[in-house]
């Protein structure tokens, strides 16, 4: 370790070196003379100030701070400096020799001075050591000087001892074999008179992080803890910790944990208490991993009603961050009764009007927890935390607002008429940044009733003609989103109308996808609507959404707009320059439908389209013509109740997020995952908390190639109609997939519309005479298709990819959950392997890969997690292995978002891991990974 | 069938997650909060980092959050919320004067402890610095670099007090500065240790002597105002500061009271604010830090009225939009409005613009196409009015996206709610010593949109 050290070292040295070289020439050619080596002698101050307007400086800057930070904080990162593009000028090897000798001469000085006991020595100590600093905080290796330094350490001036501590702990972690030298006078120091000395020698001490030297640690922080200053103790509670960090079984050996304790409770000194406790609750976390049951109990212990109230009493003694600390371990306290709940808010009532907002969330967070279970209190206490929430909001950096409105947005969920007087709060201001904008228009929306929507409707529609086209574009979905909470919905018609004469493309775009929406909740509007929206010019709109939209209207109105069937036309004309694929689907269902009304005037259209639909290239638009043109086979009536089936109004649109998801958010209140907006797991399930909830478990997959043959399409639309939450296009993708699903596909007969085909219509007749392109495509196909069926990705379970090695799985292992259980908990993990994954866009659910596993005979025994964090239990069998034995078992963990994985196996059978290994790889890799 | 075999697994993952994490060799509890911080320049340089848990977080984040604020070239602001979860590392960030200021946590915490700390540390750089850019922070990072030390110990932040930190660390001032330079060394060590570390106010040290004694006190407030597209006043709050500079020796107990304090709608103090006091007899009672310090927030919701007007009109056809702005005093406050200004950001698609006024200087910048128009003080005998003409860009008939108003002013010596002080006392100190007390209003945030 020592050597590597020393490597990055000499590296990061030499790196520097370079980097001077490159400044001094810059310097140079600055300024027309050489004063390179003064220049470096008296360091960064005048060495970063010229650049910026020479052509060089960039590239040195970067070179001369990064290789600063090399030295200055150890680190081994290589500096972005090309070495090979310039050679060393003479200037530097001068500078380097001139360095040398000031070295040289310091060590000498220093060195007369070590024994020296002559009146004004400690004076001139003095300047030596601050020469010695400054070269050190300019990033000159003084570190040849250290064993001077020490020996001149043994002074009683304060102001060398903290030079000297400064200069030791920049140094010892990278030599270890120089701290040993230190410890000597450190510990003489840990004894000293001056309490001052003693915290800072202890504080130096424990800072060497250098893990041999751990033994000599033990007595001084021994003796610190115990110390009658409150300063040494403050210092030595953390020095526990950094010993544990070092070496955990020394310090709990030591019995320090409960030193620390018993500090906790009877320490006079506020920070003492507070250093206790941050080194407490961090030893406890990572003790539950070594020793669970000692570390929980302890825990518990720490959560005691009487270390909580001797907390509490003293709260305002703590600095405002220990205030944090400490209220955030209340706030996992549960009180015994209603009384104890009320004494404690009572004592933390006039932190809500503390200046630092942290305290105040976690204030509200205690709030919130203690009175979870007495519904009338919990009102009031939302009523106590809004005028501190709502001053946050809107008087601090934008970066407390935003943080803060998260968590408003989160208590505006679960209580939504709590801001519904305080609306004005969230309007917009122009020098918000766009993600604040955002989440006030969230705001706006979930804020809005009865009373309010006017005004802020007002507001919104404002902002619709903002310059950021984003924000235009969330305010306009947010008055939709208001009109979809059916309040006031005439104002809000009247203004979305507004909006489409506003004639700008992309507020003209967003209002027809409301439109929509809106119709399809409020069929009474149809009229209003369809006036205006008939009067938009088809050609001003281009976004792929809206023109869907559009044209889902012109079928679905077609009765009360005159041109409807014209203006698709043109859209049929320009099927080939159409190039999403979203709006062909729609328009293929569209001029279905207003074949249904309007026959005459449509039929030669909706030949048109189905053929253009059934050369189409992309497989859904090709696959919903065949679909509409079998249906219409079958006869024009059986196709209407199909396609164009009465509609009921939708009532209720989904909302995005679980609420399950955001009970959990609730309990993480003042956590980061309120403001990243996600439940903390799914970003960081490392960490020791609460169980990860499971969604589901084989029980309720479809297993394997299993298919919804007995599902009657009619069912299917009854369904979907019901299953409110689907958009008009998404709702005919689903028959179309519902139809794959069922073999629909495999050929003329249709046997999934038996039962639809009986009343015949005698129109059926006027189905106009395919072209020659339509009659031979499906017949052409329909047989091949039969073969090619499983190919198509319809059924590829049984595809399994052939094995890479010479282990076989067994076809149907079965291994119950405690077996898995016990198993998982005997065996040693056999192998673990972080892969990058190529193609992750392809998991947006768990289930595709299950069943892509399941194909490949490895069977799941649990997974869950939301995108973009998985977690997989996988099992499977060795072939020819008795019943009980043989399995292997899988951890895998997908992250989409950061396009990794990872994976743990454990084996009966050690020997075949790697086998297995390679095998399940290989399966994940053919699934797209 | 189903919630049995999800309370196994969910036991199951625990124990699966617990068997992960041993052996790990980074052993984070909750209490645990930033690993480090990294400065960052306006182009993204990292220009300075401090890391407080004895290894080395990845310098690479940086690159990585920088892609991410900035998805493309042109956009200069910080396109990401101040909390990102990066792959390793949740991120956390501030952004103060250009400087990016980014920290890194591995587990959950307090986002606004974050947040606080680090603006606490921009503040105190600032204070230290004497401002806060590019080449103060890179002259002076010996400096940062042991304000950081002392501001957070192992991850946990400790002394944030910039009163507190003065004693231990010496501000860059221009004679150590000067001293630096002319001798070749650069320390910035105190001589002497902070006693503050045994002082029982964990905000003051003790043994403070001050030749002069004296304390100031600043009413500010800020007046936030939207005034909508019809002219109607959508929204107008204060927000108000009393700022103290106290220059007292001992441990003085100081007092002050308002004339007023009923109109205060949310209030917020300094720690040392005995609060009991306060809603006992709305007093603000406390022993004071040295120097200079925030002693209380409040916030005043629903002014009626704001003390200046902005009226302005479009008319717009043949690609060509008529301005006129007019701007007057609307409500008399008892003394004059001063810095009035007025700054009118034109949508993109205007091409060219000519306004001039009758009073005051009207300067455009074509480039950010933002044009200002200094008023000063409204003059006795006119109205102040700006008016001229905007060239639409080619094709485009009448101008759809309407610009957006932010007015600026300044009133001396009256706080715009009302607020008044009544006296200062200060107790428990055998001295007397000297006490002011003054008001200013000024424009926050206040918009007129048209």
């Amino acid at each position: 370790m020592e050597k590597v050290w020393r490597g990055r070292w000499r590296g990061g040295r030499s790196e520097r070196v370079k980097a001077f070289a490159l400044i001094a020439k810059v310097s140079k050619s600055l300024r027309a003379r050489s004063r390179a080596p003064s220049l470096c002698r008296h360091g960064l101050l005048k060495l970063t100030s010229p650049p910026r307007t020479c052509p060089l400086p960039a590239a040195a800057l970067t070179a001369f701070v990064s290789s600063l930070n090399i030295y200055r904080f150890r680190s081994c990162f290589p500096a972005p400096f090309n070495s090979s593009s310039l050679r060393t000028p003479p200037a530097l090897t001068m500078n380097a020799d001139n360095r040398k000798g000031e070295l040289v001469d310091l060590k000498s000085q220093l060195r007369q001075l070590a024994g020296s006991r002559q009146p004004g020595v400690e004076d001139i100590k003095r300047e030596l050591y601050k020469k010695v600093i400054s070269y050190m905080t300019i990033g000159i290796d003084v570190s040849s000087l250290f064993s001077e330094m020490v020996m001149c350490s043994a002074t009683s001036d304060l102001v060398l001892k903290k030079m000297c501590y400064l200069y030791v702990g920049n140094y010892a972690r990278g030599h270890p074999e120089l701290a040993l030298l230190t410890i000597n006078f450190l510990q003489k120091d840990c004894h000293d008179d001056d309490p001052m000395i003693r915290g800072l020698a202890l504080r130096s001490l424990c800072s060497l992080r250098v893990k041999n030297l751990v033994e000599y640690l033990v007595g001084p922080l021994r003796s610190g803890l115990k110390d009658g200053n409150g300063y040494v103790r403050t210092v030595a509670a953390m020095g526990v910790l950094k010993l544990y960090h070092i070496a955990p079984s020394q310090c709990t050996d030591n019995e320090f944990p409960a030193m620390l304790r018993a500090l906790l409770l009877n320490d006079p000194d506020a920070q003492v208490v507070a250093n206790c406790l941050c080194a407490l609750q961090e030893i406890y976390a990572a003790e539950v991993n070594i020793s669970p049951e000692t570390a929980l109990r302890d825990r518990e212990h720490l959560l005691s009603k009487p270390v909580i109230y001797s907390l509490l009493n003293r709260i305002k003694d703590f600095t405002e961050w220990a205030q944090c600390l400490v209220l955030d371990m209340v706030s996992k306290y549960i009180p015994s009764d209603s009384d104890e709940s009320f004494d404690m808010m009572n004592i933390l009532e006039d932190r809500l009007q503390h200046t630092n907002s942290a305290v105040v969330l976690a204030t509200i967070k205690v709030f919130l927890h203690l009175t979870i279970s007495m519904a009338d209190v919990h009102q009031q206490v939302y009523e106590r935390i809004k005028a501190p929430l709502l001053t946050l909001v809107n008087s601090g950096s934008a970066e407390q607002t935003y943080a803060v409105l998260s968590h408003l947005h989160l208590l505006v969920l679960r209580a939504p008429a709590l801001f519904s007087n305080d609306y004005k709060h969230f309007y917009c201001r122009y020098s918000d940044p766009t993600y604040v904008k955002k989440l006030k228009l969230e705001m706006l929306t979930a804020v809005a009733n009865e009373s309010n929507t006017y005004e802020i409707v007002t507001e919104l529609s404002e902002y619709a003609a903002n310059v950021d086209v984003a924000i235009a574009r969330e305010s306009i979905r947010a008055v939709g989103k208001i009109a979809l909470q059916q309040y006031d919905v005439n104002a809000i018609v009247d203004r979305l109308l507004q909006f489409l004469e506003m004639e700008k493309d992309y507020v003209t775009a967003e209002t027809l996808v409301l439109v929509k929406d809106l119709l399809r909740k409020y069929p009474q509007w149809s009229h209003d609507c369809i006036a205006v929206v008939g009067s938009v010019s088809s050609k001003a709109v281009t976004e792929p959404k809206a023109k869907a939209a559009l044209i889902w209207m012109l079928g679905e109105y077609a009765y009360d707009m005159p041109d409807a069937p014209y203006i698709l036309e043109g859209f049929v004309q320009n099927w080939t320059e159409e190039n999403s694929a979203e709006v062909r689907l729609e328009l293929l269902t569209a001029i279905t439908k207003i074949f249904f009304k309007r026959p005459p005037e449509s039929i030669k259209m909706l030949g048109a389209a189905l053929s253009a639909g059934l050369a189409d290239a992309h497989q859904d638009v090709h696959d919903r013509a065949l679909l509409y043109y079998r249906l219409l086979q079958q006869g024009v009536e059986v196709a209407e109740r199909v396609v164009n089936p009465a509609k009921q109004a939708v009532s209720v649109f989904a909302d995005t997020q679980s609420s399950e998801i955001k009970d959990r958010i609730f309990d993480e209140f003042n956590s980061l995952s309120v403001v990243y907006q996600q439940p903390s797991y799914m970003f960081l399930d490392k960490e020791v908390r609460g169980p990860i909830e499971l969604v589901e478990d084989t029980g309720l997959l479809p297993m394997g190639p299993t298919t919804t043959d007995d599902v009657l399409p009619s069912q299917l639309v009854d369904a979907n109609d019901n299953d409110l939450l689907l958009g008009p296009s998404d709702k005919e993708d689903s028959i179309v997939a519902a139809s794959n699903g069922s073999h629909a596909y495999n050929g003329p007969d249709l046997s999934g519309f038996d039962s639809l085909s009986a009343p015949q219509r005698s129109q059926s007749a006027a189905f106009p005479t395919p072209t020659p392109q339509v009659a031979t495509t499906p017949a052409a196909t329909s047989t091949s298709l039969l073969d090619f069926d499983d190919l198509l990705g319809l059924n590829t379970y049984d595809v399994s990819t052939p094995a890479p090695s010479s282990l076989k799985l067994k076809a149907k292992p079965s291994l119950d959950p405690q077996a898995f259980q016990r198993k998982w908990g005997q065996l040693a993990v056999a192998s673990t392997v972080d892969h990058t994954l190529a193609n992750v866009a392809a998991l947006s659910t768990p289930q595709p890969l299950i069943r892509h596993m399941q194909a490949n005979l490895v069977e799941v025994m649990a997974s869950g997690g939301k995108a973009p964090t998985f977690k997989f239990f996988f099992y499977a069998q060795a072939a020819d292995s008795p019943p009980t034995s043989g399995f292997f078992l899988v951890e895998l963990i997908v992250n989409t978002s950061t396009a990794s994985s990872q994976v743990k196996i454990k084996a009966d059978d050690a020997s075949l891991a790697p086998h297995f290994q390679e095998l399940f790889l290989a399966t994940l890799g053919s699934f797209g990974f | 069938m189903i919630r049995p075999l999800i309370f196994f697994f969910s036991f199951l993952l625990l124990l699966v997650s617990n068997s992960a994490e041993q052996g790990h060799e980074d052993r984070s509890g909750l209490a645990i909060m930033l690993h480090c911080v990294f400065i960052l320049s306006d182009t993204g340089e990292i220009m300075l980092e401090k890391h407080w848990m004895g290894h080395q977080v990845d310098r690479s984040i940086c690159a990585w959050f920088w892609k991410q604020a900035h998805p493309s070239e042109r956009q200069e602001t910080i396109q990401v919320p101040t909390v990102v979860a990066a792959p390793t590392y949740y991120v956390l960030h501030i952004v103060r004067e250009g400087i990016t200021f980014l920290a890194c946590a591995k587990t959950e915490m307090p986002p606004l402890l974050g947040i606080e700390f680090l603006g606490r540390v921009a503040d105190v750089l600032t204070e230290y610095l004497g401002g806060l850019n590019e080449d103060l922070v890179k002259d002076n990072f010996v400096i940062i670099y042991q304000l950081l030390d002392e501001m957070m110990d192992h991850g946990f932040p400790l002394t944030t007090e910039p009163s507190i930190l003065k004693e231990m660390i010496l501000p860059a001032n221009l004679v150590s500065r000067v001293i630096s330079v002319v001798t070749g060394t650069s320390t910035t060590l105190s001589s002497t240790l902070p006693s503050t570390t045994s002082s029982s106010v964990p905000w003051r040290a003790s043994g403070i002597k001050h030749a002069k004694n004296e304390v100031y006190f600043d009413l500010v407030e800020e007046m936030d105002a939207t005034v909508n597209k019809d002219g109607f006043l959508a929204r107008c709050e204060v927000y108000g500061e009393v700022l103290g500079s106290s220059r007292l020796s001992g441990m003085p107990d100081v007092s002050l009271t308002f004339t007023n304090p009923s109109i205060l709608n949310d209030v917020s103090f300094h720690p040392c604010v005995r609060i009991q006091a306060w809603e006992s007899n709305q007093k603000l009672s406390f022993v004071p830090p040295d120097g200079s310090f925030k002693l209380m927030s409040y916030r005043i919701k629903n002014l009626k009225n704001t003390p200046i007007y902005v009226r302005p009109q479009f008319s717009s056809g043949g690609g060509v939009v008529t301005v006129t702005v007019m701007v007057g005093i609307r409500a008399n406050v008892g003394k004059p409005v001063d810095n009035i200004t007025l700054q009118l950001v034109l949508p993109p698609s205007v091409a060219s613009s000519d306004l001039t006024a009758n009073h005051g200087s009207v300067l455009p910048n074509h480039t950010t196409k933002v044009t200002t128009w200094t008023i000063g003080r409204i003059p006795k005998d006119k109205a102040p009015c700006l008016s001229g003409k905007l060239q639409l860009e080619a094709g485009l008939e009448r101008l759809r996206e309407y610009p957006t108003f932010l007015v600026g002013f300044k009133i001396m010596g009256v706080a715009l709610s009302g607020l008044r002080s009544d006296r200062v006392d200060i107790n428990r100190v055998d001295y007397s010593a000297y006490r002011g007390f003054r008001a200013v209003t000024r424009a926050g945030n206040y918009e007129i949109r048209s």
